[in-house]
């Protein structure tokens, strides 16, 4: 391969010049290509001498620091609106809560029992910090990561071996479309009878709303990655294992991404319904508990939590796939 | 390296008596039949026809990726039966891989060879820089032009020295200026390797600039109507094309792909010719005669 170092170009070089006409797809800042093509050019003085190259066309100096300025301007006025909404959307439920139970609104809805933002804060302040709560909590987020990684642990394998053999997806298919539409609180009664503890079939439930989500559309990455990749990737010599691990997780690797966040979310629907259910301790139970209790302030606070834990979860697994997946900032119709 | 193989003589294809069916029963297709074709070693070799005419059938079957219904197609002197790193191919749609960076696109075969990390590395920064791609090595293929994409397609399909080349309408996807950019590059690469390529176009002009030698297809069912030599000095420049010879030889290809065309299309317009339809179209376009 040495040779091909040294070989000598010719007429390649200036080529870039036209045809890189496309300066919509191509992203990073466009002061920042002359000064790349200028160092890729030096390793083959060779070449470029031969050359009947015309003289380079005299790039208009723009400093880099008013780009940097006018950048940065740009993405805090975008980042200050996106607070601003932010806080009109979160600020109007509370709006709502507090105008509702400060005049005891009755329309239908009945805001007779429903507790003030206050006492909540005070059910808070006294509960938030209070060795059952956090033990509730703690149990919550076990029994999700636990249902949670091993429906990712057998769905995402599953969903690639069906994607890709039809004789596999012919083994597995007509099971799975039978069980999907069974939603996990419907596996109550039998997971109490099937597991023998408590924590056990809790878990089994939170996987069983998991699962399903992360497998489908994991199966769906599979299929909905470009044929000619795979052609690609076996005539370059990859293995049917490399072509496995190379190609067909990292191109389904979006949708099982997609999966996750949806199959995370299902699993939190699922652990509190269970925990309401047939539960001892979770913060489904703690707010099921509240009401029996008559503690309605309580009630919300478990919702609140319930809420905050949601989303903390979906907002890792989206971070995860990001640092997973920096290419797809580039894909057309990319997310950013 | 480069040299070497030349010496060799490798990089023959050839395509014996062979022929395709698609289906079976009622929606039986001959897409190809009896077709017999080759590719010396070193030679530039294009095979042109109406579209549906079988002729990307034909690469997929030297590529490893279908098997013909009967003849065979040979490799030096060995039978193809599947995709192998001993053939390159260079697709029509752009085939990087989306996630990985293009200098680890064009890594991808010598990783799959078992090549180690620092040898891996060195080969594609060289044959970037042969694709004047250097400075983009960390970019994602999706923060690139169609044609830069190509060419790094092109080189990632020889990164694993490859005897032959397969292309695909490589340039089919490309705007008509950076596609006469592209045809030079690949000649000049084309020219530093001396490997065997097959290239499959239906741009007339494309091909007899590109090669040796052209086979022309006919309609469905493909088989081989015309084998033309381009007698057109080495190395080829954009200029040529205003040549007497080169002229000529449009000329002639395109009274052999214009009547391939025309059997390819629907029977009603071969025969009321290329006319219309007797359709009256009023100034609000054809809604007025309903």
């Amino acid at each position: 391969m040495g040779s091909l170092a040294s070989a000598k170009i010719v007429a390649l070089p200036m080529v870039d010049k036209h045809s890189e006409p496309a300066p919509a797809a191509v992203k990073p800042s466009a002061a920042e290509i002359p000064a790349a093509e200028a160092t890729a050019n030096a390793p083959a003085p060779v070449a470029a001498s031969e050359l009947p190259v015309s003289a380079p066309e005299p790039v208009p100096t723009v400093s880099l620091t008013e780009v940097l300025r006018s950048l940065l301007a740009r993405i805090t006025r975008d980042r200050i609106i996106t607070a601003a909404l932010a806080c009109i959307s979160i600020g109007a439920l509370f709006l709502f809560w507090y105008l509702g139970t400060r005049y005891r609104l009755e329309f239908y809805i009945r805001f007779k029992n429903v507790p003030t933002p206050y006492e909540v804060y005070q059910q808070l302040t006294q509960v938030g910090l209070s060795n059952k709560y956090l033990v509730n909590i703690a149990i919550s987020v076990r029994r999700i990561l636990l249902g949670f990684f091993i429906a990712m642990a057998i769905g995402v394998p599953l969903g690639l071996a069906i994607g890709k053999y039809q004789r596999v997806r012919d083994l597995f298919m007509p099971v799975i479309e039978i069980m999907r539409p069974i939603p996990a609180i419907a596996w109550v009664p039998m997971s109490i009878m099937l597991w023998p503890n408590n924590e056990a079939s809790i878990v089994f439930i939170t996987f069983i709303g998991a699962f399903f989500p992360i497998l489908l559309n994991t199966i769906h990455g599979v299929h909905s990655l470009d044929g000619v990749l795979i052609r690609a990737a076996r005539c370059l010599g990859a293995s049917e294992f490399r072509l496995f691990l190379n190609v067909i997780l990292p191109g389904s690797l979006p949708h099982i991404f997609t999966g996750l966040a949806v199959g995370m979310g299902v699993a939190w629907v699922s652990l509190i319904a269970a925990e309401m259910i047939s539960g001892q301790f979770g913060v489904g139970y703690f707010t099921w508990e509240a009401y029996s209790l008559v503690d309605y302030p309580a009630i919300v606070l478990g919702m609140i939590t319930i809420g905050f834990l949601g989303l903390a979860c979906s907002g890792i697994i989206r971070m995860v796939g990001s640092l997973l997946m920096p290419w797809l900032a580039f894909a057309p119709g990319g997310k950013r | 390296m480069t040299m070497a193989m030349a010496e060799t003589q490798k990089g023959f294809i050839d395509v014996r008596e062979m022929g395709v069916i698609f289906g079976a029963n009622d929606n039986k297709v001959v897409a190809v039949e009896s077709v017999s074709l080759n590719v010396q070693p070193g030679e530039f070799v294009s095979l042109i026809g109406p579209s549906g005419c079988g002729k990307s059938t034909l690469l997929s079957i030297v590529a490893g990726f279908v098997k013909p219904t009967s003849g065979e197609a040979k490799l030096d002197g060995k039978a193809i039966t599947k995709p192998g790193s001993d053939r390159g191919v260079v697709f029509q749609q752009y085939s990087l891989f989306p996630w990985l960076s293009v200098r680890k696109n064009v890594e991808f075969g010598l990783k799959m060879a078992g090549v180690d990390q620092s040898k891996r590395n060195t080969t594609a920064r060289a044959l970037l820089d042969l694709a004047g791609l250097l400075s983009f090595e960390n970019h994602y293929p999706d923060q690139l032009s169609g044609g830069m994409k190509q060419r790094i397609g092109i080189v990632r399909a020889l990164a694993t020295s490859p005897q032959v080349l397969l292309m695909d309408e490589p340039f089919g996807a490309l705007d008509t200026q950076t596609r006469v950019v592209m045809q030079e590059i690949l000649t000049n690469i084309w020219q530093q390797f001396k490997i065997s390529v097959l290239f499959i176009t239906h741009d007339i002009e494309e091909s007899i600039f590109l090669s040796d030698r052209i086979y022309v297809m006919t309609a469905r069912p493909g088989r081989i109507k015309a084998e033309i030599k381009v007698p057109l000095p080495r190395p080829r420049r954009a200029e040529m094309t205003d040549t007497p010879e080169f002229m000529n030889l449009v000329q002639e290809l395109k009274g052999l792909i214009r009547e391939e065309s025309l059997a390819a299309m629907a029977p009603e317009i071969k025969d009321r010719g290329l006319s219309g339809f007797g359709m009256k179209v009023g100034p609000k376009g054809v809604g007025e005669i309903f």
